[in-house]
């Protein structure tokens, strides 16, 4: 056998809609700095990015209750590495953040240290356009 | 009880970092040619229907399933592929054979991994592309997330992660699949907390499990796939339980209702251990954390098999026949993740009877 090996690939590309839901976060976040969730009153459960049902029992909802900017550290993890396993200079701290008013967590950049349970703030850009690099990270409080 | 369903054959290829020269197809034909030797049949007239389990981007190809049927005997026979991992796909063979649809159904499931140039951006590719993909975020660093909120919430602790990766070596020694028992531990961080120790490698491999109705098992001494349940939490990054395994909870419950089994009777268990932090955390789940831990992966599990993708339930189901043939134990239990970022999660009781 001399042909061991051919190589492909897939150039291919997509579009994602956010929907309704994150598009209401994503303004609210682009236009008042705020973190904008839904809220089920059945459930008692509040969302965070907004979304239009609640997942547990089916219910419709709306964009309607803001959260954060302060929020509690529920995990985190370092990144030495990035998506094709290259090595990171500085390594880059993920983090769960649960904001304050959410039942949910966003993952985002910790900036700074903070251990499970740490009190941490949102850090927007001054500049942003609608997504969620317009949030920087969470640093310590 | 309806008529009981038998495993009737088992039969595996690769298990090896790298299996160079031959490709997918030729490692499913020699499992799949084991298989039916080892269940006594022709595949051509005797297996009523064919169940796989893949995904595209990991094997490379768009529409996948319509690659597998020649390697299995399966050319112009019923044939279909479940995206998911290989457990899934024997909780369909279970409902072909339950709802009479079929008395004997091959499931196959293999690993490829060697091929995947980019393993990274496929597993980055299932993360949300909204809210979690512009981060950059490696999908790994889930497993990091994940196991320091479970350590937190159980009050486990990093060394007993430990010690269950070096269990799993220890006991990969006396199993032939095993390819990993001797990678030497490794403290080196991956995700903080989790360690390169502590993660699964990828390896090749294939496995091919015949199941047939309790009529075509011709009074042979049979395992018995008693119960199977499957389930997801919610998947969202945001919204799942990131201190409890869920969804194989909720398998659990509906595997050992519908085989009436408990916790108390299971003898060996093969549950996941992509990470040694979900072994625990899946023992949890099934109310098996105070099962000796020598009954708990005696075939090393994936840390000392390799990590085989979708085939990964399937090699624990292979490793847990081999047990109640070999007499070690009379009940046991498989349970199946199927890896980050997912949550979803099967499980199966098997019996044998004495
Ligand atoms: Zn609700």
């Amino acid at each position: 056998m001399t042909v061991r090996r051919i190589e492909g690939e897939l150039p291919v590309a997509f579009r994602y809609t956010p929907g309704v839901g994150n598009t209401a976060f994503f303004e609210a976040l682009r236009d008042r700095g705020t973190f904008l969730g839904s809220r089920c009153a059945d459930c008692g459960v509040t969302y965070l990015p907004a979304r239009i049902f609640c997942e547990r029992c089916l219910a419709g909802l709306v964009p309607d209750t803001e959260c954060g900017p302060e929020g509690t550290v529920e995990s985190w993890t370092v990144a030495r590495q990035d998506v094709d396993g290259r090595p990171l200079d500085p390594p880059v701290t993920f983090a769960l953040v649960r904001l304050d008013g959410a039942d949910t967590v966003l993952l985002h950049r910790l900036l700074g240290t903070a251990d499970i349970g740490g009190r941490v703030r949102a850090v927007l850009r001054p500049e942003r356009t609608a997504s969620i690099l317009d949030l920087q990270g969470f640093e310590p409080v | 009880m309806s008529p009981r369903i038998g495993v009737t054959g088992v039969g595996w290829s690769g298990f090896t970092p790298t299996t160079a020269g031959r490709s997918y197809k030729e490692l499913m034909f020699e499992a799949a040619s084991a298989a039916y030797l080892d269940a006594g049949l022709d595949p051509r007239t005797d297996v009523d229907s064919f169940v796989c389990a893949s995904e595209d981007l990991e094997e490379g190809t768009s529409i996948f399933d319509e690659y597998v049927p020649d390697q299995l005997g399966a050319v112009q026979r019923p044939v279909q592929t479940v995206a998911s991992d290989g457990l899934f796909a024997v909780a369909t063979a279970l409902m072909l054979i339950r709802s009479g649809a079929a008395n004997v159904v091959a499931v196959e499931a293999h690993s490829k991994a060697s091929d995947i140039l980019t393993p990274g951006r496929v597993d980055a590719f299932a993360l949300d592309p909204v809210l979690n993909r512009p981060l950059g975020v490696p999908a790994l660093a889930l497993a990091g997330l994940e196991m320091r909120r479970y350590l937190h919430a159980s009050g486990r602790t990093v060394e007993q992660c430990a010690d269950v990766a070096t269990r799993n070596r220890d006991q990969a020694r006396s199993n032939r699949r095993a390819s990993f028992a001797d990678v030497d531990g490794d403290d080196a961080p991956l995700f903080d907390p989790l360690t390169t120790h502590q993660a699964a490698r990828s390896a090749d491999g294939c496995v091919v499990i015949v199941l047939a109705s309790e009529d075509r098992t011709d009074g042979r001494p049979t395992v018995w796939m008693d119960g199977i349940g499957w389930s997801q939490d919610a998947p969202s990054v945001e919204s799942r339980d990131w201190s409890r395994a869920v969804a194989a909870e909720r398998a659990a419950a509906t595997a050992f209702a519908q085989a009436d089994v408990g916790p108390a009777d299971i003898d060996t268990a093969e549950v996941d251990d992509t990470f040694a932090y979900k072994q625990l955390q899946h023992l949890d789940a099934l109310g098996l954390a105070e099962l000796d831990p020598a009954s708990v992966n005696r075939s090393g599990g994936a840390i000392g098999e390799g990590y085989l993708h979708e085939a990964n339930g399937l090699a624990r189901t292979l490793a847990a026949v081999e047990q109640l043939r070999a007499g070690d134990g009379r009940a046991a239990v498989v349970q199946s993740w199927r890896g980050v970022p997912s949550t979803s999660a099967a499980v199966a009781v098997l019996r044998m009877d004495r």
